[in-house]
């Protein structure tokens, strides 16, 4: 993990009352980092992430979370999917398919907003399998390497099943049941203080929160900034959103458009 | 619909379906008739029809002739029972899934009946087919409910914490003693418990300004 995301204490405070947890918060989420380090070298990527959402709508408002990540650009990935709201995670959710990206600059058509900015991160290839048994979807595992280049057969059947062990995972994992009702202390929480500050930009401006989520994006892609970034800034009330005129002289593409 | 094919396939007279489930109980599944879910029923209730020896043993248990004396000595009341029912000759066959027996195949006969060998392997290859079924059936179901309780886990979160922005901004511009978010939930979660309500549901009122936020920062 790129030094981020450890800077959150494991949220047993945002469980829904205070039942004890059944078992240790970071079993499963350490079990799929695992997962993702031994795919470094087995399908060869700089990179490998997990994200967890219950659907297609969901994911695009934010109700998602990246539960596991390795490599420097994991989590700058899944940001800017969030940013963007496009990319190989998105698609290969919304299509139940593998996608792959051996080359990330020659599909700049496909994903207009995500490809230049994750090009700029570093990223030069990338490739999402979805996580899913039969018609029930529950996320993605994302690869990426730094250098463009597909999958060998290996390589691709290395990948499908480690998404299958994931998925696997979810499904028979302690923490995911559902017999422990609403307790989600086993999720991360990557993109809580995004949703702080749609909460904070709501109350100062007096717009509802999808609109004020839909200003934190629009920020970040215009300023290349990352969303997280944005986000601690409003929290920490070095950037006001509340006024659009004063915020960006440019005009703003509404990374919302680029998704049918 | 497999108890059907049992018949047309095997040249029985009734077949049925019978599950395990986690605590080792036995149920009726599915059954060509009616009339032989009754005398699953049976066997499933007295505790002692070749059934429940396959599910312990997990081998074929074959009965050619239920009136025969060695039957009538290892499941009496099952015989008598299925003798009273019209039936002759009953094979159970297992359900495997690895080492565990998760279900029986039963087949039943109107007349004494042995079991071919080629029979009794078609018979097997259909509760394996069958058990094939079911593994995929329960995890699918297993999956939707996981892909439920993911989505209200992350609905969950998302409101919580746009709650906790709100807290923290309000108490900034109502120029209280400011609150950061992390003290926001300690109010959020202070005033839920105090008024009995789900974090949740308190949450998504302050995000929605159904309720004030005064409410929930004077404690």
């Amino acid at each position: 993990m790129g030094g981020d995301g450890t800077d959150r204490p494991p949220d047993d405070e945002a469980a829904d009352g205070d039942l004890p947890r059944g078992s240790e918060p970071v079993a499963l989420g350490h079990r799929l980092g695992q997962v993702c380090a031994d795919l470094l070298s087995r399908v060869a990527v700089d990179g490998a992430g997990i994200t967890v959402m219950g659907s297609l709508a969901g994911g695009l408002r934010g109700a998602r979370d990246q539960i596991a990540a390795v490599g420097a650009l994991s989590s700058r990935l899944e940001d800017l999917q969030l940013t963007t709201g496009e990319g190989p995670c998105l698609d290969a959710f919304a299509r139940g398919v593998p996608v792959l990206t051996a080359d990330l600059a020659a599909e700049l058509g496909r994903w207009p907003g995500f490809a230049p900015s994750a090009l700029a991160a570093g990223a030069a290839a990338v490739f999402s399998f979805p996580l899913q048994l039969g018609v029930v979807r529950l996320g993605t595992l994302d690869l990426y390497r730094t250098r463009s280049g597909g999958l060998s057969r290996s390589q691709l059947a290395s990948a499908l099943a480690a998404g299958d062990a994931v998925t696997e995972a979810l499904l028979t994992d302690p923490d995911t049941d559902p017999g422990t009702g609403e307790d989600i202390g086993w999720l991360p929480g990557v993109h809580a203080d995004v949703h702080i500050a749609s909460g904070m930009l709501s109350a100062r401006s007096g717009m509802d929160v999808g609109t004020a989520l839909l200003r934190l994006r629009a920020h970040a892609f215009a300023h290349g900034e990352p969303l997280r970034e944005v986000a601690r800034r409003v929290i920490a009330r070095t950037l006001d959103l509340t006024d659009p005129i004063h915020d960006d002289p440019r005009p703003t593409p509404d990374p919302e458009d680029d998704h049918p | 619909m497999l108890a059907e094919r049992c018949i047309a396939l095997l040249d029985v007279s009734a077949a049925g379906i019978i599950l395990v489930d986690g605590q080792g109980r036995l149920s009726v599944a599915a059954a060509s008739s009616e009339r032989s879910r009754l005398l699953e029923v049976f066997a499933v209730a007295i505790d002692g029809g070749p059934c429940v020896d396959c599910v312990r043993t997990g081998e074929q248990q074959l009965c050619d002739d239920l009136t025969a004396a060695d039957a009538q000595h290892r499941w009496p009341r099952y015989a008598r029972g299925a003798v009273e029912a019209g039936f002759r000759a009953t094979h159970a066959l297992p359900m495997r899934l690895r080492d565990d027996v998760i279900g029986v195949l039963t087949l039943l006969h109107t007349r004494p009946h042995a079991l071919s060998d080629i029979d009794a392997r078609l018979g097997q290859a259909l509760a394996d087919a069958a058990t094939i079924g079911l593994i995929h059936e329960r995890a699918l179901r297993r999956a939707e409910t996981v892909q439920e309780q993911l989505q209200g886990a992350l609905n969950s979160r998302i409101v919580i914490e746009q709650a906790k922005g709100v807290l923290a901004a309000e108490s900034h511009l109502r120029s209280r003693t400011a609150v950061d978010p992390e003290e926001a939930f300690a109010l959020l979660r202070r005033h839920a418990r105090s008024h009995g309500q789900r974090l949740t549901d308190l949450a998504r009122s302050l995000v929605e300004r159904t309720v004030d936020p005064s409410v929930v920062l004077e404690g």
